[in-house]
C-alpha cells in the first residue's frame, strides 16, 4: 500500500495517515520522478534520445546532402527532432501513468494516500516533465556544436524550451487523460502513440502541408507542427518573436484544455476500474 | 556631302540615346522592368531578396502580366530554379498608364558559382496572352561562395561524449537496482 509519511510516498506502509497538506502534488511528484529516474527507465530513454541525436548531428556534419543545410536550418532541424523525441518520451510515460499502476496493481495503493487524486494527476504530470527537461538539457550541446558561429544558439534553446515545454505540458496533460480512462496500459498506449503519429504526420508530407485556407487552418489547428512552425519561423527564416505568435495559441489551448480537463476531472477519472466504482 | 553627315550625325546621336539609356531597364509596348541591385555576394544556403520594379510607362493600362524570375549560370553549374525558389512566377494586375509596382522574391543560393538571375514580364491578357513580348531586365549578378556550414570534427566529441556518459549512467542505475 502507498501512503504519504513525512511528505513522502511510502509504498510499504500500511497504515493511512491523516496529512492531506498543500504540497501533497509535490510529494506524489518526487515520488514519480523516483520511480522514473532510479528505476533505470529515464536514464535507458535518455540514453536512447542522446544516440538519435548523435546520429542526426553526426549527418548534418559529415552528409554533403544534409551538410549543404544552411546552418540555421541544421539547428532548427535538430531542435525540431530534440523536441519532438522528448515530447514523445514525455507522451508515453504518462499514458503508462494511472493505466500502468492500474495494471501492476499499485494504484490502489496509491488512492488510499491521504492524497487527493487532483495531486495524484498533479505529482504524475510533473513527473512525466521531468523527461522531456531532462530531454531538453541533452539537446543542449548538439544545438551548440550545431549552432555556434552564427549567434543562434541562445535563441534556439529559448524557442526550443518555451515552444517543447509547452507542447510537453499539452500532450503529458492528454496522456495522463487516456491513461485515467483507458481500459488497458496497451489500449492507452496505443492511442497516445497514434495521436502523436497523426499529429506528426502532416509535416512529413512530401511539400508539407497543402497550401490555400485548409492548409493554413490544418497547420494552425495542429499544435505540433504549429509550434514546430514558430520555431522555423524565428530561427530560419528570421522573422520577429512577436510576428508569428498565432501559431503558439493552438499549443496553448491544447495545454490549457488538456492541463485544465486534467485537474478538473481528476476526482472522477482516476479509479481502479475505468468507467466503474471508485 | 551634307547627307552622309547628316547620317553620320544620326548614327551618333541614336547611339548616344541608346547608350544613356538605363542599363537596368528594357522597354517593350510600354512595360518596363527594374532590378534594385546590379550583384549580390553571397554565401551557399544565404537567402537573398531580389527586388524588381515594373512600369507601365505607355498611356493605356496594361494586360495582365507574369512576372517570371530566372535563374542562368555563368560558370556551367547546373540551376534548378525550384531549389533557388519554390515560387519563381507571380501575378501582377494590369498597370494604369504611368504606374509602378514593386515585386520581390526570396531566394536561397544554392550553388556555388556565378550567375545571372533577372526577371521575365509576360502579357497574360485575353489577346496578349502565350504571344507576348516579353520584356526582360538587366540581370543581378549574384556570386555565391561555397562553404562548409559544419565541421565534422568539431561536433565528434559531443556526438561520442554525451550518448558515452548518459550509457554509462543508465547502466549504472540497472546494475544498482539488481544489487538491491
Amino acid at each position: 500500500m502507498t501512503t504519504l509519511v513525512n511528505g513522502e510516498i511510502d509504498k510499504t506502509a500500511t497504515g493511512r495517515p491523516q496529512s492531506r497538506g498543500q504540497g501533497d502534488w509535490a510529494a506524489v511528484a518526487g515520488q514519480e520522478s523516483r520511480d522514473l529516474w532510479l528505476s533505470g527507465r529515464g536514464p535507458l530513454l535518455l540514453f536512447a534520445f542522446s544516440v538519435l541525436l548523435s546520429v542526426f548531428t553526426y549527418l548534418a556534419a559529415t552528409n554533403r546532402a544534409i551538410n549543404f543545410l544552411e546552418q540555421r536550418e541544421a539547428v532548427d532541424q535538430t531542435l525540431q527532432i530534440a523536441v519532438a523525441v522528448g515530447v514523445l518520451v514525455t507522451l508515453l510515460v504518462s499514458a503508462d501513468a494511472i493505466s500502468g499502476e492500474r495494471e501492476r496493481g499499485t494504484l490502489e495503493g496509491l488512492l488510499l494516500t491521504p492524497v487527493s487524486r487532483r495531486a495524484i494527476v498533479l505529482g504524475k504530470l510533473i513527473a512525466a516533465l521531468t523527461l522531456w527537461f531532462a530531454t531538453f538539457v541533452v539537446s543542449i550541446p548538439y544545438i551548440w556544436v550545431l549552432g555556434r558561429g552564427v549567434s543562434i544558439v541562445r535563441s534556439a534553446l529559448l524557442l526550443g524550451l518555451g515552444v517543447g515545454t509547452l507542447l510537453a505540458v499539452g500532450l503529458a496533460a492528454l496522456g495522463l487523460l487516456i491513461s485515467a480512462l483507458s481500459g488497458s496500459n496497451k489500449v492507452s498506449l496505443a492511442i497516445s502513440f497514434f495521436l502523436l503519429l497523426a499529429v506528426f504526420a502532416p509535416s512529413q508530407l512530401p511539400g508539407g502541408l497543402p497550401k490555400g485556407w485548409f492548409g493554413d487552418v490544418l497547420g494552425k489547428i495542429n499544435p505540433v507542427g504549429s509550434g514546430l512552425h514558430y520555431s522555423t519561423a524565428v530561427l530560419v527564416n528570421g522573422h520577429g518573436w512577436t510576428r508569428d505568435l498565432e501559431y503558439l495559441i493552438s499549443p496553448l489551448v491544447l495545454a490549457v484544455l488538456a492541463g485544465g480537463g486534467l485537474l478538473i476531472l481528476s476526482e472522477r477519472i482516476v479509479r481502479l476500474n475505468p468507467g466503474g466504482e471508485r | 556631302m551634307r547627307t552622309r553627315l547628316g547620317l553620320a550625325f544620326g548614327a551618333i546621336a541614336a547611339l548616344a540615346v541608346i547608350a544613356a539609356a538605363p542599363a537596368a531597364a528594357q522597354t517593350t509596348n510600354g512595360i518596363q522592368v527594374t532590378v534594385d541591385q546590379p550583384r549580390i555576394t553571397a554565401v551557399i544556403g544565404d537567402r537573398i531578396t531580389i527586388r524588381a520594379h515594373v512600369t507601365n510607362s505607355g498611356s493605356t493600362a496594361s494586360d495582365p502580366l507574369i512576372a517570371h524570375l530566372n535563374v542562368a549560370s555563368l560558370t556551367g553549374t547546373y540551376v534548378d530554379l525550384e531549389d533557388w525558389t519554390a515560387a519563381p512566377t507571380q501575378h501582377v494586375n494590369p498597370l494604369d498608364a504611368h504606374a509602378t509596382t514593386a515585386l520581390s522574391w526570396d531566394i536561397q543560393a544554392v550553388n556555388a558559382g556565378r550567375f545571372d538571375v533577372y526577371v521575365v514580364m509576360l502579357p497574360n491578357g485575353p489577346t496578349s496572352s502565350g504571344i507576348g513580348p516579353a520584356v526582360a531586365s538587366s540581370p543581378v549578378e549574384v556570386t555565391v561562395a561555397g562553404k562548409r556550414t559544419l565541421n565534422a570534427g568539431g561536433s565528434l566529441p559531443v556526438v561520442i561524449a554525451v550518448p558515452l556518459l548518459l550509457g554509462g549512467a543508465a547502466l549504472g542505475a540497472r546494475l544498482r537496482l539488481r544489487r538491491r
